[in-house]
């Protein structure tokens, strides 16, 4: 059994590997450009936000791993979710990283 | 057999059952009154690796998905499978093969508060660092896990009480997680009767991380654990520092592990390497019966390890790492060799939103 089983089993495997990077591919496609929310983010207080967030971005999740690419915001709000019970970041860390992550 | 996968699973079909369920949930329980709302997530990581311990090949290619499932805006449901299939030639030279599949966790998280997350089903441990944070291998620097790792219990079914706050003028964060877990005999999701916790001071201007942790076996010879973590990032340098000590007064014996890691992101044309080292002992209990010996197999054997690594980023998501160690055990020194690629996806199983 065991050649053709492991053959089968690297397959498998690749084959679903491959149908993931292609929906993840797919998937930001539906993330429309920034317009009007980007003017925003040139205010001050928002600069500040972003440096902060950055800052805890690079304390907390740099700990572990290296930075994913930005997300869009649904996504981002999902993952900082899950990441908040995982790692522990405190509130004020999710909201700042959120910010940071989700522009 | 391997080391890269230790746990039982669940009949594959009860996890396909359970996850659709849970996806089911997330899609029906989407709150409508959120400035941001999260949507499901399906992620985690593949790979294949080649291991040569001892002159003895195997090779394993695996898959590890991860679905996220956020209800509402205080729940997340979670859930965590692997499969994996180990192979190699045997010493009559006809190819070997078990497969390993599984549920690593499934649990419901809610956030009760700024300070407390609830957490209910099966979940990682939090002791120590290593099985919450590093464990998936496109995080962790070096593929072999420490020896001291399965002294501890690593799952738990039952439930959790976590959080974390700022103290002070922002100069501390403090993490707790105390949790309860009860008796599973089942030999495919066995978890022992367990309490335990861990706390930890994060001082975010100097990235460092002390932490403490602590488990009680609740039957059996009732054993304690306790443990000590360490990690520190100078804000200067691209390194890493981490460490783990723990001591069981049970048949499980202690260790430490000391790893560091290293980017060389200040040097041209090597920015996306990655060095890693490991140095680490393990002392076994001492006076064990030989059913111990049998039942604790590995850790009834004092034994001291080096592990030096590298990781090359071909790009944020995808990894090849080698590593080369050497165990030291009375009388059976071996060389460890590891060679592989891991791949990290994420997909959303929705619009992803666009940006801010």
């Amino acid at each position: 059994m065991k050649i053709k089983h492991a053959i089968c089993s690297t397959l498998v495997l690749c084959a679903v590997t491959l149908a993931a990077a292609g929906a993840n591919t797919g998937g930001g496609k539906d993330a429309p450009p920034p317009t009007t929310a980007a003017g925003a983010s040139n205010t001050a207080q928002d600069d500040a936000l972003r440096f902060e967030g950055e800052k805890r971005f690079h304390a907390n999740c740099g700990r572990c791993h290296t930075a994913p690419p930005k997300f869009g915001r649904r996504m981002m709000a999902t993952i900082i979710r899950h990441m908040r019970v995982r790692a522990t970041i405190t509130d004020d860390d999710m909201r700042l990283i959120l910010h940071y992550m989700s522009e | 057999m391997s080391k890269f996968s230790r746990r039982a699973g669940l009949p594959a079909h009860s996890s396909i059952i359970f996850i659709v369920l849970l996806f089911g949930m997330a899609l029906h329980g989407q709150s409508d009154d959120e400035s941001i709302k999260p949507v499901p997530i399906l992620t985690g990581s593949s790979a294949y690796f080649t291991q040569v311990n001892g002159g003895q090949a195997q090779n394993t290619p695996s898959i590890s998905p991860l679905l996220l499932a956020p209800i509402g805006d205080k729940w997340l449901v979670e859930a965590k499978g692997y499969y994996s299939d180990t192979f190699g030639q045997g010493n009559a030279g006809t190819y070997g093969g078990t497969s390993d599949y599984g549920l690593l966790y499934a649990q419901v998280d809610y956030i009760a508060s700024r300070y407390v997350t609830l957490s209910a089903g099966r979940f990682l441990t939090p002791f120590g660092i290593y099985g919450e944070r590093l464990l998936p291998n496109w995080i962790r620097p070096l593929q072999l896990t420490p020896l001291i790792y399965g002294v501890t219990s690593d799952s738990a079914l039952g439930g959790m009480l976590r959080g974390g706050f700022t103290a002070g003028s922002s100069n501390v964060n403090v993490n707790y997680a105390v949790y309860l877990s009860s008796n599973n005999t089942n030999h495919i999701l066995a978890t022992d009767r367990t309490a335990g916790g861990r706390l930890s001071f994060f001082f975010p201007r100097h990235r460092l991380e002390l932490g403490v942790s602590f488990q009680k076996l609740l039957q059996e010879d009732r054993a304690h654990a306790i443990g000590f973590h360490s990690e520190w990032q100078p804000e200067r340098l691209p390194l890493t520092l981490r460490s783990e000590y723990v001591h069981q007064t049970g048949t499980y014996g202690g260790g430490y592990w000391i790893e560091s890691v290293y980017r060389l992101s200040q040097i041209p044309h090597l920015q996306r390497l990655e060095l890693a080292g490991r140095g680490q002992q393990f002392f076994a209990a001492q006076n064990l019966t030989p059913d111990e010996i049998l039942d604790v197999g590995p850790l009834a054997t004092n034994t001291s390890q080096a592990d030096a690594g590298l990781n090359y980023y071909f790009s944020r998501d995808i990894r090849g790492s080698a590593s080369y160690g050497r165990q030291f055990v009375l009388g059976q020194n071996t060389n460890i060799w590891v060679i592989g690629i891991t791949y990290r996806f994420l997909v959303p199983l929705g619009p992803s939103g666009g940006a801010r």
